[in-house]
């Protein structure tokens, strides 16, 4: 892609950019998120949970694109600052994909940016990314989200254990446990008919040999998409830039994501969307993505459904959807596991508000924040998926009554981690379908849903 | 009024806005009083920086804010440090951390808010960064002469280091002189029983009561 161009100029900035010490980097981020905050006049209120005010949306992206630029992003490996000028930086974010074809054959599909309102649907991942699956529960839980039809992709979830051993980061066990993932994804994909669907992955690989080894002949594809992270706050290390190297010479897509923390360096939920701006626009420029991925985190919860959270997204997604042709990814992370109405709820808040705000495509879901291993189904991400389609042309004034009154159906649910019930008790394990039980919650939700003013087919 | 009441409410409120010119000027002058130091901890620093904590603990302030007013206190202490040593009997420390994330994790901002919060409720905390190695935890915690060996991971993967530590310890005969406390996403209380560490914190909040536990605070 064109926007691919520039692997060694990225790498020249990692290798000659101004030394800081990472205490020095973090203060630097840490007093000047307030000062843009107050000087682009960024305010959450809390009684509005989806913004409706574009003027703030461009004095976000403002105040966003103004520290990307005045901090750069900080390589933890070399105590370097790696920095563009606004120029370029301007000069790199005109050129950033607006669509993309993602999988192969029958199951290909196109993806595209979004506008704020805009009346196409998102595109659709169902994945459990980020969550412990364990080894014998991989593949029928894997299944059960290539089978839902509304995925457009999948993004696959963290395999416990490799053929029964324990799998350790940095060891042969993770290189093994990437194409583990490899081996039982792609069987998956095939058991449910969507063999050319593109695949999120290296889900296993905290390591780039894991990345490197699994992106080779006969494990993942070039139709898939790969993930790079970015280090909150503003940070990256070789590591992440070796998987950056190997995905660009070997012609992936690249997919990044970002988890600021709320309440963290950049402080409230104004802070939070301004870093998750500067944060999105410097993932385009040292890892020159595809798609753009963002989940605020809660630094307790760990989940991104608390209504400052929540304005947060909407802003931020607003901001760079508004300014950029960037194609923007947002991650519903919940408390809510499946067999509670409490995921079903905390999707909806997520899909309608990104999907509103200009997001390109919807991930998720991952259920119990990840924390309780297989408490996950492809039901949940139906939910969420299906959301993202009736919320798909709405006026963010319209999402923002319907958010308002889903919170309250969850917020008290936020601390008790309602981690539902574990894949086989939540599904029938003979025809991999949602338990009576499961399935009357999720319509009880839609009929719930459709009543305030989510279409929900 | 006493002296050190003159002083007392200066001194809070320049720890509770983070402002550490005005926290060290005013400890200087607390010390030309002959103020006793340990009145500034227990009066000025240990309550305020709690109630920083507290505060953090609901997310009326965030990190940044505690984060000042940690590195306020830490200029006061620089200030008093010398008539400390002087005076064995002043305790300022409930009791020494190290902490880090483990092996092959490099996400900290979590660890990084559980050192905050130990810090702003009275312990001494040496913060390893990120992707410790086991035997760096062990090595520092003998330098450091730690109470609590802290370990974070976010990633499954990375889970068995924490147990490769808890288990060293163990080895080495030093599991009576270093405590574990343990947490991250996926780590859970029935994972910390079942390896043999010594606490577990949910979050920063339970991290710091477990830790008090710990040192019978």
């Amino acid at each position: 892609m064109r926007n691919a161009s520039r692997l060694i100029e990225i790498l020249d900035r990692m290798e000659n950019g101004p030394g800081i010490i990472e205490k020095d980097f973090d203060s630097l981020i840490m007093k000047r998120i307030p000062e843009l905050v107050n000087e682009f006049e960024i305010k959450f209120y809390g009684e509005n949970f989806v913004n409706t005010d574009d003027a703030m949306a461009d004095r976000c992206y403002e105040a966003g694109l103004k520290l990307a630029e005045e901090a750069g992003v900080y390589c933890v490996s070399n105590n370097r600052r790696m920095i563009w000028s606004r120029r370029e930086i301007l000069d790199t974010i005109k050129w950033a994909p607006t669509s993309i074809v993602i999988g192969a054959g029958r199951d290909a599909h196109n993806e595209y940016r979004r506008d704020p309102e805009d009346p196409r649907r998102p595109t659709i991942i169902c994945g459990p990314i980020g969550q412990t699956i364990p080894e014998d529960l991989f593949l029928p839980i894997m299944q059960s989200y290539f089978q839902e039809q509304i995925a457009d992709t999948v993004i696959t979830g963290t395999i416990e254990t490799v053929y029964g051993r324990e799998c350790r980061t940095k060891s042969p066990w993770e290189i093994l446990s990437g194409w583990h993932e490899a081996e039982l994804a792609l069987t998956a994909a095939k058991r449910a008919g969507r063999e050319g669907i593109a695949i999120g992955c290296v889900e296993n690989a905290n390591s780039d040999i894991t990345e490197l080894s699994a992106t080779s002949y006969g494990a993942f594809r070039q139709t898939d998409w790969h993930h790079i992270a970015m280090i909150s706050e503003l940070k990256t290390d070789y590591m992440l830039l070796n998987k950056l190297t190997h995905l660009t010479k070997t012609d992936c897509i690249l997919h990044s994501f970002y988890n600021p923390i709320y309440g963290g360096l950049a402080g409230g939920a104004e802070g939070l969307a301004v870093v998750t701006v500067a944060g999105l626009i410097m993932l385009q420029m040292i890892y020159m993505t595809t798609t753009h991925s963002q989940c605020p985190t809660h630094p307790f919860f760990l989940s991104n459904t608390a209504p400052p959270i929540i304005w947060s997204i909407g802003l931020s997604v607003q901001a760079l959807s508004r300014n950029t042709p960037f194609m923007l990814d947002v991650l519903t992370s919940p408390v809510g596991g499946p067999c509670t109405k409490t995921v079903l709820y905390e999707s909806a808040a997520i899909a309608t508000t990104a999907t509103v705000s200009g997001a390109a495509r919807l991930m998720g879901v991952r259920s119990t924040v990840g924390k309780f291993r297989g408490h996950a189904s492809g039901l949940e991400a139906r939910f969420n998926g299906e959301v993202g389609y009736a919320a798909a042309g709405m006026k963010r004034e319209k999402a923002n009554e319907i958010v308002k009154q889903i919170v309250p159906k969850y917020l008290n649910q936020l601390d008790k981690e309602p981690k539902g019930k574990i894949f086989p008790e939540a599904y029938d394990m003979h025809t991999l379908r949602p338990r009576p039980e499961w399935l009357k919650m999720y319509d009880e939700a839609k009929e719930e849903l459709s009543k305030i003013g989510l279409a929900l087919k | 009024m006493s002296a050190f009441k003159q002083i007392q409410d200066q001194l809070r409120v320049a720890i509770r806005e983070g402002n550490e010119e005005q926290a060290t000027i005013l400890a200087q002058r607390a010390v030309e009083m002959g103020i006793d130091p340990s009145l500034i901890f227990d009066e000025c620093i240990t309550p305020v920086l709690a109630q920083a904590g507290d505060q953090f603990a609901r997310l009326e302030i965030f990190l940044p804010e505690v984060l000042l007013a940690a590195d306020a206190a830490k200029a006061i202490f620089k200030v008093l440090e010398p008539v400390i040593q002087a005076d064995e009997a002043v305790s300022v420390s409930l009791g020494k951390v190290i902490i880090g994330t483990v092996s092959g994790d490099v996400h900290e901002i979590g660890k990084n808010i559980v050192g905050i919060m130990l810090e702003v409720n009275g312990f001494s905390v040496k913060d390893l960064g990120r992707d410790v190695p086991v035997s760096a935890f062990l090595d520092t915690a003998r330098d450091y002469q730690a109470d609590i060996i802290a370990m974070s991971s976010l990633l499954t993967t990375s889970m068995p280091y924490i147990r490769d530590l808890v288990n060293l310890i163990k080895d080495t005969g030093e599991n009576k002189r270093f405590k574990t406390l343990i947490g991250g996403g996926p780590v859970t209380s029935e994972w910390a029983a079942a390896i043999g560490a010594d606490g577990y914190g949910k979050d920063a909040t339970e991290a710091v009561k477990v830790a008090k536990q710990m040192v019978g605070a």
